[in-house]
């Protein structure tokens, strides 16, 4: 540094240049998202209210902007510790501390990796499907065939952005109040590990009644035994209500995250089959929805209409 | 909360684009509705949905709202639903869509698919072709996958922006790197996200109808077959997602939700399930606390 810094008065940012720096990320972080340094000028947009409040020679005006521009990537939201953190320290900088280039940069790229891991799980991995899910629900074509409810639309519009908003708020204030030793310990405590094992009890919870809504697969097969024909989905159903969407979805999982199916083939599969499962095999070429049934993976169109013949025995 | 008097020039712009724009999706989109099927008021409504994209990819709405709110197709086939005249239809439509992006996530600047436009075009196909939800669903799924083409274009391009912001900072002109980093992306992303996604709208309407038509009476088992895939697809969505959750000591939950669900008939509410889930979210960090860090670690993993 090498600076006289005992001529410079005492420089404090007021809560509210925090603040605007706050808002200016919350805005702006993805404004220019770009694949050479992803949310870097993101970063130095938000910087500029503390660096003009901090700074008043242009030199070190120019050092801070281009201190701030370089490669920056992390989730928005709670990654605003580091923001919040960085902050601080330039303000300790602005005021004589011996905190040079290397310290403010390795804070950034030192917590950016950590904070996109944890970040990503709560708000993509969980908050955001466990508020879609409810909104959906209520939103789709309920379970009877009833109307949607489009104030599931809206309710996850408003809970989403409130709870959100409130987490970057917080986030982004914790790393400026408790410093770059105070946010590693903050990581260390495992109270986001407490956020993400009791969000991932409540999404599991209800990605299971979703997988009842959505997920949709019968076996329209008649099977003799003895006298009696019976429907095999019915049969099914007698074990386990809906037991074939549940192993259906359970054999997705299974090659999606541990077979490691890439889930655009596993669309172009699916997608066959449910044109084959399709396909009027038994019935010529046009099917009459109204007394034909359209498929063996389809529930019946109608109520009474003539399933395929069972296959000769 | 802020002191918008002395607000810096983006915030006071945003402010003012955010409450032009969603005002005129909101409002011009039913008055448009009400009239039927003339040129003008198609490509209006287009035009509308084209905008709706555009802001779903842009910084106006909190930023969170854009990512987090319209990028949905939850929200945004709820929006193209007001857009025309249908609402509950749109959210349907929208919802059914969503469940495949259940597991959508961004991380470090790649996408799998564009969630966004799958809810705006897509709905808005949807609607027009007049396909169920189950349906929808596949024509939404492959419409997403053209979208990731204006994602890939933004991030290549906006690196550009990032040199003029350099040369600001050379300059020590601090506004003129603020201003690097929304204004000219911006003007950018508009061009490439909201005339394509008018176009496909406003072109693809017809086309969707006509070729739905013709289906319906010299093909009907395709139709068919969208929504067998429209009933198996949402497996997909769910499991992207399970990937992150059901595992550990959670993923138990899964099955009880799946039982609740399934016994009553999807007769319960999935706000009581989530209140259920809450409770048992709570007993289960108070139970297993301590050791929430290997909670959520899978096995081998």
């Amino acid at each position: 540094m090498g600076m006289d810094m005992s001529d410079r008065p005492a420089v404090k940012l007021d809560r509210s240049d925090v603040r605007r720096s706050f808002w200016l990320w919350t805005f702006f972080s993805h404004a220019n998202y770009n694949y050479e340094r992803l949310q870097g000028t993101a970063f130095a947009q938000a910087m500029v209210p503390i660096i003009k409040k901090l700074y008043k020679d242009p030199e070190e005006i120019k050092a801070a902007l281009k201190r701030h521009l370089v490669f920056f990537n992390t989730e928005p939201n709670v990654g605003g510790i580091i923001h919040g953190a960085v902050i601080a320290m330039e303000e300790q900088r602005a005021n004589g501390a011996d905190i040079d280039d290397d310290a403010i940069n390795s804070v950034k790229s030192g917590l950016m990796g950590p904070l996109a891991g944890v970040g990503d799980t709560i708000s993509q991995g969980t908050i955001t499907p466990i508020l879609l899910s409810i909104g959906i629900s209520l939103a789709a074509v309920q379970p009877g065939g009833g109307r949607g409810n489009p104030l599931g639309s809206i309710l996850y519009f408003v809970l989403e952005v409130g709870i959100m908003l409130a987490l970057a708020y917080w986030f982004w204030f914790q790393g400026y109040d408790r410093g770059r030793e105070g946010v590693t310990s903050l990581l260390r405590s495992g109270l986001l590990d407490k956020l993400v094992v009791g969000a991932g009890a409540l999404g599991n919870l209800v990605l299971g009644a979703l997988t009842f809504q959505f997920v949709h697969v019968y076996l329209t097969v008649t099977v003799k035994v003895g006298d009696g024909t019976f429907e095999f989905n019915e049969i099914l159903d007698k074990v386990m209500p809906s037991l074939l969407p549940l192993l259906f979805t359970l054999l997705t999982w299974w090659l999606l995250a541990r077979r490691r199916v890439s889930p655009i083939l596993l669309l172009g599969i699916y997608f066959v089959i449910a044109m084959v499962a399709a396909y009027p095999f038994f019935a010529g070429s046009v099917v009459d929805p109204t007394t034909q049934c359209p498929s063996i993976l389809h529930e019946f169109y109608q109520p009474d209409c003539i399933p395929p013949p069972a296959p000769a025995s | 909360m802020t002191r918008v008097q002395a607000s810096p020039l983006a915030l006071r712009v945003s402010v003012l684009v955010t409450t032009a724009l969603f005002g005129a999706l909101i409002f011009a989109g039913p008055a448009f509705a009400q009239t039927e099927g003339e040129g003008t008021n198609d490509l209006v409504r287009a035009a509308l949905v084209g905008l709706g994209y555009y802001l779903s990819n842009s910084p106006w709405l909190l930023g969170i709202g854009g990512f987090f709110g319209l990028y949905r197709p939850l929200v945004a086939g709820f929006i193209v639903g007001i857009i025309f005249g249908d609402p509950v239809t749109g959210a349907e439509i929208g919802a059914a869509i969503n469940i495949l992006y259940l597991g959508f996530i961004s991380a470090g600047g790649s996408i799998p698919a564009d969630p966004s436009v799958a809810g705006w075009v897509g709905t808005a196909l949807a609607m027009a072709g007049g396909l169920s939800s189950e349906a929808a669903i596949a024509l939404g799924v492959a419409v997403g996958l053209l979208g990731t083409l204006v994602f890939f274009t933004r991030m290549s391009v906006d690196a550009v922006f990032a040199h003029w912001a350099d040369a600001r900072a050379e300059a020590g002109d601090a506004d003129g790197v603020a201003r690097m980093n929304w204004l000219p992306p911006q003007i950018f992303l508009f061009f490439i996200s909201f005339f394509p996604a008018t176009i496909a709208v406003y072109a693809g309407s017809a086309v969707v109808a006509d070729a739905i038509n013709n289906l319906q009476t010299n093909a009907p088992w395709i139709l068919r077959g969208f929504e067998i895939a429209g009933g198996l697809l949402p497996a997909i969505g769910l499991a992207l997602n399970m990937r992150f959750i059901f595992r550990g000591t959670v993923w138990p939950y899964f099955f009880i939700g799946f039982i609740l669900a399934a016994s009553t008939a999807g007769g319960i509410n999935i706000v009581t399930i989530g209140v259920i889930g809450v409770a048992l979210a709570f007993l289960h960090v108070a139970f297993v606390g301590d050791r929430a860090e290997r909670a959520m670690q899978s096995r081998g993993a």
